[in-house]
């Protein structure tokens, strides 16, 4: 049983002489080339800056037509997904090691020939780190390593003289250093970054075999510092990437953890010194010793190669082009990269480089097997909850565990599909049989040609509508019967809804099961709907009194949320919610300054309230104008006489608005609020943007759990779409109770 | 006028500016932040650019790209366009198709038709999460990947659904008589439909239009997904990079977000009146 | 100039039957009326001759051609709706020459055309304005030279003055009649008001229930109504009923609470073999005079009087009935004042089907 592709195929197949006689007259349809030595070698990197700059300039040299194309680099994973497997994608690209073994996992990436990696010459952990089993467990190299990139440690020179040795001496600096700024930042909350720390007490976020790191005493102890440096503010809170990054630019910490690509970001004006992580008095690494550094992960970003590429005569020339020793010395000038072979190693000269280095040298290689993926999402959890105080760091820690667990369940063992393919047979013969008798009955047939010129209006729709909006989704919702990665999945029966439905034999009603998510959603959609309806109705009201000047001046201010895209609006949002340097606690400062009060800053993605109070704020300021609009254009039909009439009869304004105005405006405003509930269930950019469901995924609603399970998790397409099968159902379902419930009270009036 | 009305009338002034300080804050937050030439993190209640500079804005408009033949290509431009050209092709397929059958369902009977209308309404129930997948292989099969047009019909594919619920509810506030006028003046049913219908039509037409163009005008992750040539993204997609794992330069995404912006506000601000009318007048009916 | 037949024509929406087999015959060149309670399918009859419905059975012909199958656009008529239907989009003018620019008509005999509808029906000044800046009574004069300038040889009238208040309808009833005149084309028109209809019409159709009552000249179905029901409809006050009523055993009068109305052609009903039987009486406000109190007289006791200038409608009792009746102002009825009348004429209807007994 080859799966939901070959479903897929057969679907598009069939319809693929309409479609292309439909894009043939649409706009010129070009089909995917050939590889030979005429088509120009397709190189795909989400590089940005100063990388993109000297890469595209390495390329340009290689004296060939190249196809070069840089990709965001939250899209690049899927998109590469999307692209190699229909032959779409790059011939080479280039990637972090890490992600290997998910990537030969899915056949995305071919092995590297022997010939093409001048072993001699690397780094030897760059190649370990490349070299993984293939499908019957021979290690082969999978890609030429390019460069190593780790964390070290950047130093103020202006503000620190000495550069501590331990991390605990930081603490001390507080009292030298001027006020607001911060000894030092690093983004405590991620477990890229947290893995420094975990291995200084002898841990490892991925076990040797495979299992879950990040708990027992070593990851317990290692949030047990952060906590100790976070209450003694010598650590910011809340600090992401971005924010490290501002926090060093402008000496507002005296020395930040990061990376290489941190040293792009900085102005020439500032003046500082990249050491490597300091020690921890507190730790004792695997043998023992004490204090123990810390040692960061090691990334090692390689060149990579396609099946596709694998076929290209001019691949290996470029292959050598870009992995030579110049072009490793070239990236190393121009773009600040640390190359990974020995032979382009940075002059001793060059102390940026020749710190980060020092610190390659004793970081951990990241585990590429594809256990690795399911590590980040439960740690980080774990680490933000710890930090967050919500839990002890030893309970989180054992939550973590158990969601990986969870997300490393194997899948479902394949199914007989005989009974279901039986049961479809007989149904659409059935389904056949009844047509045809029923096409023999003279009235429908009188009815049929009644419908002729109608059917004349809405064929090309219905094709259309057919083609790219219902095959898709029964493609989609078939995929849900079905387990394994894209391009090998196979039938496993209701196995998925099951899981689903029995919180993968995990209590109901624990976090992340389907009913918790379940209500959440149902609260997000009421708390929204009825928000929605309340402002843009008061708004309406107020805008049509007749007096009212200025009217159209606020109707056009007040419909600017609408008209900007959403996910700017989204993250402008998060940033506003920032619990340090949000907009929303420099307005509680003022408040604070204005009246003397002292209201603490809120963290508003510590707690599930408000969390849930962020997210839903940014919803409500993004769809009220459309009921607003809706309800100004339901009042423009409301006839004067009846309000007239009403007044005349002794009604106050409120008794107007209650028996005559709204029950007027309900025709309209009823479906569309009916249109507005099924976009709020389905409102995935604002959770995911906003609160990204924090905490701890209490905040995520059926749709972006759909999400997590499909893209972020272990790339459970079926167990998504089960998911999305089941949201179908649930919609299905309360909206034609809905419809009915209107119809009876329609009847009643 | 009484105390009451003048109450009444500074209680409505009070609630509407209190209004748009909600509507208008994070947009000036997203305009501080544009010209903004600094970004010291500072909690600040107020949406002022600190070290105000054009830096940014001209850094994102003015981004080129050297060709191989030496020449640079004006980067930014061509992206415009296709945000332009892929937004209006959308907003053509979506309400040029949905016009004549939300006329059909507005104003024919047959066979079929409930039940169209109910798969319809099915349509926008189910996540795209799982759709998508399957959308991209049959684009695949249609040897549209990375081409325009098949991220028009991926757009098409939810414009021409709504745009169908919303132009039925414009046709069915049309009153019949005006196309029995026109047919006894002498119009076929497909002339009275072309030369009274439509024109009356036009205001809700336009607003249908804008919101075609905004689904396709404002998405990124299918377009990213989809587009494997730099000159062929669309804004969204070049905004997107701006925020990258380590670093983000919010100062560069927000002057981007700015420039993005603009064309749909104005097309907001032109269409605002009519939208009141499409809208209201029993224009989204499910 | 048509003449219009329709034959055994028949409308259902789904079980509803609106139309129950209609034949109409209207004369070239004739001012035909459609008379009738709404919901009498009135309306839909003339949307078959339109075009604007389909049959569901039945013939329609236009000078003796069969048209039942065309298309409105094929069937060459005008037609002015209830709401007048101006296109909201277009200017006067262009509402105007819209029907002529359909058909490919010279740019100036369309023209020509217009400027003479609209120098009949006084719209002139208005050729630049959008129907949204007209008066009620301006839109309907569009309405009206939007059916004149096509020159058809059939005009529809859709209900055209119900939209308009009652001094204006007398006026525009006048002019629409004198369009018909001076074009001398054929006319249909549909109205529930009987005093249009009777106003208007050379050739009256009285329909009730989805089928022609009566067709004929005004007068004649007002003085020689069909049934019970076009007695009723025809007429301003309708008609005084009185149930219960028997015919005398000999046939040769009517009697009612004991009062014997002879019957001009007795040995019909005996013939028919009607005597002794339960029939319902018919009288007319109009047909009453008064009287002495003697046998044959009947005792009214006016309890609501209405002023009309010239006479007087008195509603009250009549004998153990209530009743209308007209009187002539200088009468002096007043108001609990019992006087005696004696009716002039009187209708006789079957009991059960209505038809009209002589």
């Amino acid at each position: 049983m080859n799966g939901a592709i070959a479903w897929c195929r057969a679907a598009a197949l069939a319809c693929v002489v309409i479609a292309i006689t439909l894009a043939t007259s649409l706009a010129h349809a070009t089909s995917p080339p050939v590889p030979d030595a005429t088509t120009p070698l397709r190189v795909w990197h989400a590089y940005r800056g100063a990388e993109q700059v000297a890469l595209d300039a390495l390329l340009q040299d290689f004296g060939q037509e190249l196809n070069v194309l840089a990709i965001p680099y939250d899209a690049f994973g899927s998109k590469l997904a999307a692209a190699i497997p229909l032959g779409e994608g790059p011939d080479l690209f280039i990637d972090s090691h890490e992600r290997l073994g998910d990537f030969i996992h899915r056949g995305l990436v071919a092995p590297m020939p022997a010939a093409l990696i001048d072993s001699g010459a690397y780094v030897h952990s760059t190649l370990d780190a490349v070299t993984l089993p293939d499908a019957v467990g021979t290690p082969r190299a999978w890609a030429v390593p390019l460069s190593m990139k780790s964390l070290a440690l950047y130093v103020n020179t202006d503000l620190l003289s000495d550069v501590p040795t331990h991390l605990e001496d930081f603490h001390d600096l507080k009292e030298t250093l001027p006020d607001g700024v911060f000894p030092v930042a690093w983004e405590a909350n991620s477990a890229y970054t947290h893995a420094a720390l975990l291995s200084a007490y002898g841990g490892a976020l991925l076990t040797e075999d495979g299992g879950f790191g990040m708990h027992g005493p070593a990851a317990t102890r290692s949030l047990q510092l952060v906590l100790k440096l976070l209450d003694a503010k010598v650590l910011p809170d809340d600090a992401d990437g971005a924010l490290v990054t501002d926090l060093f630019r402008s000496g507002k910490a005296a020395a930040v953890i990061s990376g290489p690509w941190l040293a792009g970001d900085l102005p020439a004006s500032l003046r500082y010194e990249v050491h490597r992580l300091p020690a921890i008095y507190d730790a004792e690494d695997h043998t023992g010793k004490s204090p123990a550094f810390m040692r960061p992960l090691l990334t090692v970003e390689s060149l990579m190669m396609s099946p596709r590429g694998a076929d290209h005569p001019h691949v290996a020339a470029l292959i050598r082009h870009l992995t030579s020793a110049e072009a490793g010395r070239r990236r190393a000038s121009d773009a600040r990269a640390l190359s990974a072979r020995i032979d382009a190693a940075p002059a001793p000269t060059d102390s940026f480089l020749r710190a980060f280095q020092d610190q390659a040298a004793v970081a951990t290689p990241m585990p590429a097997v594809r256990a690795m993926r399911a590590v980040w999402e439960p740690a980080s959890r774990a680490i933000r909850k710890a930090l967050r105080r919500d839990a002890q760091p030893a309970r989180a820690l054992e939550q973590a565990l158990q969601r990986f667990r969870d997300v490393r369940r194997p899948p479902p063992p394949p199914r007989d599909p005989t009974i279901l393919l039986t049961i479809l047979g007989a149904s659409s013969l059935l389904g056949a049989l009844l047509l045809f008798h029923r096409a023999r009955q003279p009235e429908l047939r009188a009815r049929l040609r009644a419908s002729l010129p109608a059917y004349r209006y809405v064929i090309h729709g219905v094709i259309l509508v057919g083609l790219l909006v219902i095959g898709p989704i029964l493609v989609g919702a078939a995929t849900a019967l079905f387990a394994g990665q894209p391009h090998q999945m196979y039938y496993v029966g209701f196995a998925n809804f099951i899981d689903i439905l029995t919180a993968r034999s995990g209590p109901l009603l624990s976090s992340g099961s389907f009913y918790v998510v379940l209500l959440v959603t149902v609260a997000w959609t009421a708390a929204n709907v009825i928000l929605h309806l309340a402002i843009g109705v008061t708004l309406a009201l107020v805008l049509s009194r007749p007096l009212l000047k200025l009217k159209s001046v606020y109707r056009v201010l007040l419909i600017v949320p609408w008209s900007v895209p959403s996910y700017v609006t989204a993250l402008a949002w998060k940033g506003m919610f920032h619990r340090q340097f949000g907009a929303v606690t420099g307005i509680i400062q003022s408040v604070n300054d204005v009246f003397g009060t002292e209201i603490e800053p809120i963290a508003w993605f510590a707690t599930f309230s408000t969390s849930f109070a962020a997210n839903l704020t940014t919803n409500v300021w993004l769809g009220f104008p459309f009921m607003m609009v809706v309800t100004l254009g339901a009042l423009t039909a409301v006839p004067k006489d009846v309000l007239e009439a009403a007044e005349v009869d002794g009604a106050t304004p409120l008794q107007r608005l209650w028996h005559v105005t709204l029950p007027m405006i309900k025709p309209t405003m009823i479906p569309a609020t009916v249109l507005g509930s099924i976009w709020t269930f389905n409102m995935f950019n604002v959770v995911f943007l906003v609160s990204g469901g924090e905490p701890d995924g209490t905040t995520d609603i059926l749709i972006s759990e759909a999400y997590r399970w499909a893209f972020t998790r272990e790339a459970r397409y079926g167990y998504a779409a089960a998911y999305a099968v089941l949201i179908f159902i649930i919609l299905a379902a309360a909206s034609t109770a809905g419809a009915r419930w209107i119809d009876r009270s329609k009847e009643r009036a | 006028m009484t105390a009451r009305a003048i109450a009444n009338n500074v209680l409505s002034h009070a609630l509407l500016l209190v209004a748009v300080a909600f509507a208008l804050y994070p947009v000036l937050w997203v305009v501080a932040l544009a010209f903004s030439g600094d970004s010291v993190p500072t909690a600040r209640a107020i949406p002022v650019p600190t070290a105000p500079t054009m830096d940014h804005l001209r850094e994102v408009v003015l981004t080129t790209r050297a060709d191989a033949d030496g020449a640079s290509t004006w980067l930014f431009g061509q992206q415009l366009a296709n945000s332009l050209l892929v937004s209006i092709a959308t907003a053509l397929v979506g309400v040029g198709v949905a016009i004549p059958v939300a006329y059909a369902l507005a104003r024919f009977e047959f066979v079929g038709k409930s039940g169209g209308m109910a798969t319809l309404l099915a349509t926008q129930m189910f996540p795209a999460v799982a759709s998508a997948v399957p959308l991209f292989i049959m684009l695949e099969a249609m040897g549209l990947l990375n081409t325009r047009t098949g991220l028009i019909l991926c757009y098409a594919s939810t414009s021409v659904p709504f745009a169908i619920f919303q132009l039925r509810g414009a046709f069915e506030t049309i009153p019949v008589d005006l196309e029995e006028a026109a047919m006894v003046d002498g119009a076929s049913r497909f002339e009275a439909f072309v030369r009274v219908v439509l024109p009356v039509a036009k205001p809700a037409i336009a607003v249908t239009f804008l919101f075609a163009f905004m689904t396709a005008y404002n998405e990124f992750i299918l377009a990213a997904t989809l587009l494997s040539d730099e000159s062929m993204f669309t804004l969204p997609v070049v905004l997107q990079r701006f925020i990258g794992e380590y670093d983000a330069q919010w100062e560069a995404f927000a002057a981007g977000a700015l420039v993005v912006s603009i064309p749909v506000m104005a097309l907001f601000y032109l269409l605002q009146k009519h939208m009141v009318a499409g809208l209201g007048a029993g224009g989204v009916k499910g | 100039m048509v003449n219009v037949e329709t034959q055994g024509l028949r409308k259902s929406f789904g079980d509803t039957q609106v139309l129950k087999g209609i034949d109409l015959r209207v004369p070239k060149g004739a001012f035909a009326v459609l008379v009738g309670p709404s919901g009498c399918g009135k309306s839909t009859l003339l949307r078959l001759l339109a075009g604007l419905e389909q049959a569901t059975e039945g013939t329609i012909l236009f000078g003796g051609e069969d048209v039942t199958a065309h298309a409105p656009k094929d069937r060459d008529v005008a037609m002015v709706f209830q709401s007048y239907a101006l296109y909201p989009h277009m200017t006067v003018r262009d509402n105007l020459a819209f029907g002529l620019k359909l058909r490919k008509t010279a740019a100036d005999i369309i023209a020509a055309r217009v400027t003479e509808a609209a120098a009949v029906l006084g719209l002139e000044p208005l050729l630049d304005r959008f129907p949204r800046a007209l008066s009620g009574g301006q839109r309907q004069r569009v309405a009206m030279g939007r059916a004149i300038v096509r020159r058809s040889k059939l005009f529809l009238f859709d209900e055209p003055l119900s939209n308009l208040d009652p001094a204006l309808r007398t006026q525009v009833r006048v002019d629409i009649r004198k369009q018909h005149d001076r074009l001398g084309a054929t006319s249909i028109y549909v109205t529930h008001d009987q005093v249009e209809a009777m106003t208007l019409a050379d050739l009256l159709f009285v329909l009730n229930e989805g089928e022609v009552q009566q067709a004929g000249s005004p007068l004649d179905i007002y003085n020689n109504p069909a049934n019970r029901f076009v007695a009723g409809f025809v007429g301003s006050p309708a008609m005084n009923f009185i149930d219960g009523c028997r015919i005398s055993s000999d046939g040769a009068s009517v009697l009612m609470d004991g009062h014997a109305l002879p019957l001009t052609a007795p040995e019909h009903t005996a013939a028919d073999g009607l005597a002794d039987r339960e029939v319902c009486l018919g009288l007319r406000p109009h047909d009453f005079e008064l009287a002495a109190a003697e046998t044959d007289a009947l005792s009214f006791t006016p309890s609501i009087l209405e002023t009309l200038g010239p006479e007087v409608h008195a509603h009250g009792a009549l004998n153990s009935y209530q009743g209308v009746i007209a009187m002539p102002a200088e009468v002096g009825l007043q108001r609990g004042a019992t006087v005696h009348v004696r009716p002039t004429r009187w209708y006789v209807f079957d009991s059960e089907t209505g038809v009209t007994l002589r």
